[in-house]
């Protein structure tokens, strides 16, 4: 990484990021350029610092309420949880015990009403609404329960449209499409549309348009809640191979126990809080 | 872009059904607009038929259909108004028709002098000198059925007056089931009992130099006791007459306001329907950081696509049928700027009603995506 490019200042303090003009006007600059301009003021200061790495990505005193008055509940209260660089890391907890919204957060789909979500070192709950689609493009992949492909689009030009999100001028995507879905056993399937797949190839279409433009974050919700055994573990590997072999940091949201065996980490929310963090592997 | 394209492809019953409520909007838009527009022009269509500068009426008539006659004196005064040029008379009254087989049937007699007009169908013209008798009777092709002439010329009878029907002419059809014959002046105050000096309307133009404005107030100043209308102001009056002061034009302003704003409720329901079908795929796309000018343009494209192609079918449709319905509707008119005009609301139409699916696209709560 080009080091030198990167004015000392900048992220001198990423924790204490004020909501200020240039701290937003910064954001929005390295967000609107090239995908990889941002990573490139962002990830040298990163690596520097131990201490500014375990802000990497995560929340920090998150409290979120839904509805009002009587019918109001709190998904989250006070929930500080930092998920680390190059790591898979899996949030399980009952039905309702908040990870969903963890990962909205964490997605900047949602902000809290009370503390901080970090999204690649940057304080992204004071972003205004552009900025923090500008970060989803660029450096989040999500993966969900119900899969979400365009049900008019092929595969490949699901895995196409990923490409274009994240780089519009991208001219090559149809053949880095047909390349992904090569290496997820595809290949053979690149023309058939959402409905005329199994779960498990759906689902594996998804990862590969949510990989599609390299985002350093993947973000999967519920990922195998809908598939059978041998297509989820299918997708458990997948993911852990997205850690092992390309540094990708993988957060997954689950209550399949299969997930434990692949993670480095399971934070166990209950009741909008965080119970139990262990190390796996 | 794709996405736009192939969602309407792939989704193609319920296209053709946007496409087909779009259409459906469209034709009802034109076709009440044509009657309308249509009944408008045929309301003051003898009036505009005139080239004179102004009219002059009795006190209080309200369209060209229920004039009352003016004294003799009138027009030897208004030809006495300097700026004045030309004077001529036009009269308009029921009369009894009756068809050569006996039946009998109440007609609107006009008769005109010759001067009256270019387009005024009066048979003492010098062009049509030598090809039809001055006092011959003439009638509009759409109304051959009611006067039942079984060729031409035939003698027939106009209120126990033998008169000749010579010509067939056309654009001067019935505008309220009651047929008109045109015959010059001298000939039409004789079927009608008038006096020789009798007038209905004095029509008059106004010589070069002169503004009509001025010759106007002259006019009413020295004939205070009938009215002094310029052509337009006539012509909009009995326009005015006839849609909003009478049932029949009531109905139909009623009828091409309701058309044009059903066709609009049609096109932004549909559209908007049609939006809604695919709005979690837009809160996807949005979630995968898809800026809002990418979601608009996708929404956007599919619902211009559906208008422009609903209008194209929906005007392929209206036109056949707008002819077809001139046989039983001899006034309805379609103007070519009609359908332009009534495009351009039902494209904006689709504009707006997916804005208001764009809104929606944009502002779907996040958590949705990940929902099962
Ligand atoms: N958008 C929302 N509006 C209202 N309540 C919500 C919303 N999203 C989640 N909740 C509620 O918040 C709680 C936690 O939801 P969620 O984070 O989805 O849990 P989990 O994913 O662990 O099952 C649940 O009680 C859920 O009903
Ligand atoms: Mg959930």
């Amino acid at each position: 990484m080009p080091k030198k490019h990167l004015p000392s200042t900048v992220y001198e303090d990423v924790t204490e990021l004020p909501p200020s003009r240039t701290a937003r006007n910064r954001v929005k600059r390295a967000a609107h350029s090239a995908g990889l301009a941002v990573e490139d003021q962002l990830e040298p200061s990163l690596g520097v610092d131990e201490a500014r790495s375990s802000r990497f990505l995560g929340v920090e005193g998150a409290t979120v309420s839904f509805g009002q008055g009587d019918a109001r509940i709190w998904p989250l209260r006070g929930v500080s949880v930092m998920f680390e660089r190059g790591k898979l890391s899996l949030v399980m907890g009952p039905s309702g015990s908040g990870k969903t919204t963890l990962l909205s957060m964490l997605g900047c789909l949602l902000s809290p009403d009370e503390g901080s979500v970090f999204v690649d070192d940057v304080l992204v709950n004071q972003l205004s609404e552009t900025e923090k689609t500008a970060i989803r493009q660029k450096k989040i992949g999500f993966v969900f329960q119900a899969f979400r492909l365009f049900h008019s689009l092929s595969a490949i030009d699901n895995v196409a449209l990923g490409f274009e999100l994240r780089d519009p001028k991208q001219s090559q995507r149809l053949e880095m499409a047909r390349q992904l879905l090569d290496q997820f056993g595809l290949g053979d399937k690149c023309n058939q549309e959402p409905n005329e797949l199994s779960p498990g190839e759906r689902q594996r279409v998804a990862v590969a348009r949510a990989l599609a433009g390299d985002p350093p974050i993947l973000l999967a919700d519920e990922p195998t809640a809908s598939l059978d055994a041998q297509a989820g573990r299918n997708i458990c590997q997948i993911l852990r191979n997205q850690v092992d072999e390309h540094g990708r940091t993988v957060v997954v949201v689950s209550h399949d126990p299969r997930w434990r065996k692949f993670a480095d980490r399971t934070i166990t929310l209950c009741d909008g809080q965080v119970e139990q963090e262990e190390r796996n592997l | 872009m794709k996405l736009a394209w192939q969602n309407i492809i792939h989704d193609r019953s319920r296209f053709s059904v946007t496409v087909l409520g779009v259409s459906f909007a469209v034709f009802l838009m034109v076709f009440q607009g044509s009657l309308l527009v249509g009944f408008l022009r045929a309301a003051s269509r003898l009036i505009d038929a005139s080239d004179s500068d102004i009219w002059i009426t009795a006190r209080g008539v309200q369209a060209f259909e229920f004039g009352t006659t003016l004294e003799s004196r009138v027009r030897e005064m208004a030809a006495g108004v300097p700026g004045v040029m030309q004077t001529d008379r036009v009269c308009m009254a029921f009369a009894v028709y009756r068809t050569p087989k006996g039946k009998q049937q109440v007609v609107a007699l006009v008769g005109a002098d010759p001067n009256v007009g270019k387009r005024f169908p009066v048979p003492d013209v010098p062009e049509l000198a030598g090809e039809i008798s001055p006092d011959a009777v003439l009638y509009d092709v759409s109304d051959r059925d009611l006067i039942a002439v079984p060729a031409l010329p035939t003698e027939v009878e106009i209120n126990r007056h033998r008169a000749s029907i010579e010509r067939q002419i056309q654009g001067y059809g019935a505008f309220l089931g009651v047929p008109f014959l045109f015959t010059s002046y001298r000939n039409a105050i004789r079927y009608l009992g008038f006096g020789p000096d009798d007038a209905m309307y004095v029509v008059l133009r106004v010589s070069k130099g002169s503004s009509v404005a001025d010759v106007k107030q002259s006019l009413q100043e020295r004939l205070p006791e009938v009215d002094v209308l310029t052509r337009d102001e006539f012509a909009h009056k009995s326009r005015m007459y006839w849609t909003i002061k009478t049932g029949a034009g009531g109905a139909i302003l009623t009828a091409a306001v309701l058309g044009f704003l059903i066709g609009l409720v049609v096109v932004s329901q549909t559209i908007y329907a049609n939006t809604m079908e695919n709005i979690e795929e837009y809160a996807t796309l949005k979630a995968l950081g898809a800026p809002r000018s990418l979601v608009a343009r996708v929404v956007l494209t599919q619902a211009l696509l559906c208008g422009t192609v609903g209008s194209i079918l929906g005007l392929i449709a209206v036109i056949p049928v707008i002819n077809h319905a001139t046989s039983l509707i001899p006034w309805i008119y379609m103007p070519w700027w009609l359908p332009a005009v009534m495009v351009v609301p039902s494209l904006t139409m689709c504009s707006l009603a997916s804005i208001a699916s764009v809104r929606s696209a944009l502002t779907v709560e996040p958590g949705r995506v990940f929902r099962a």
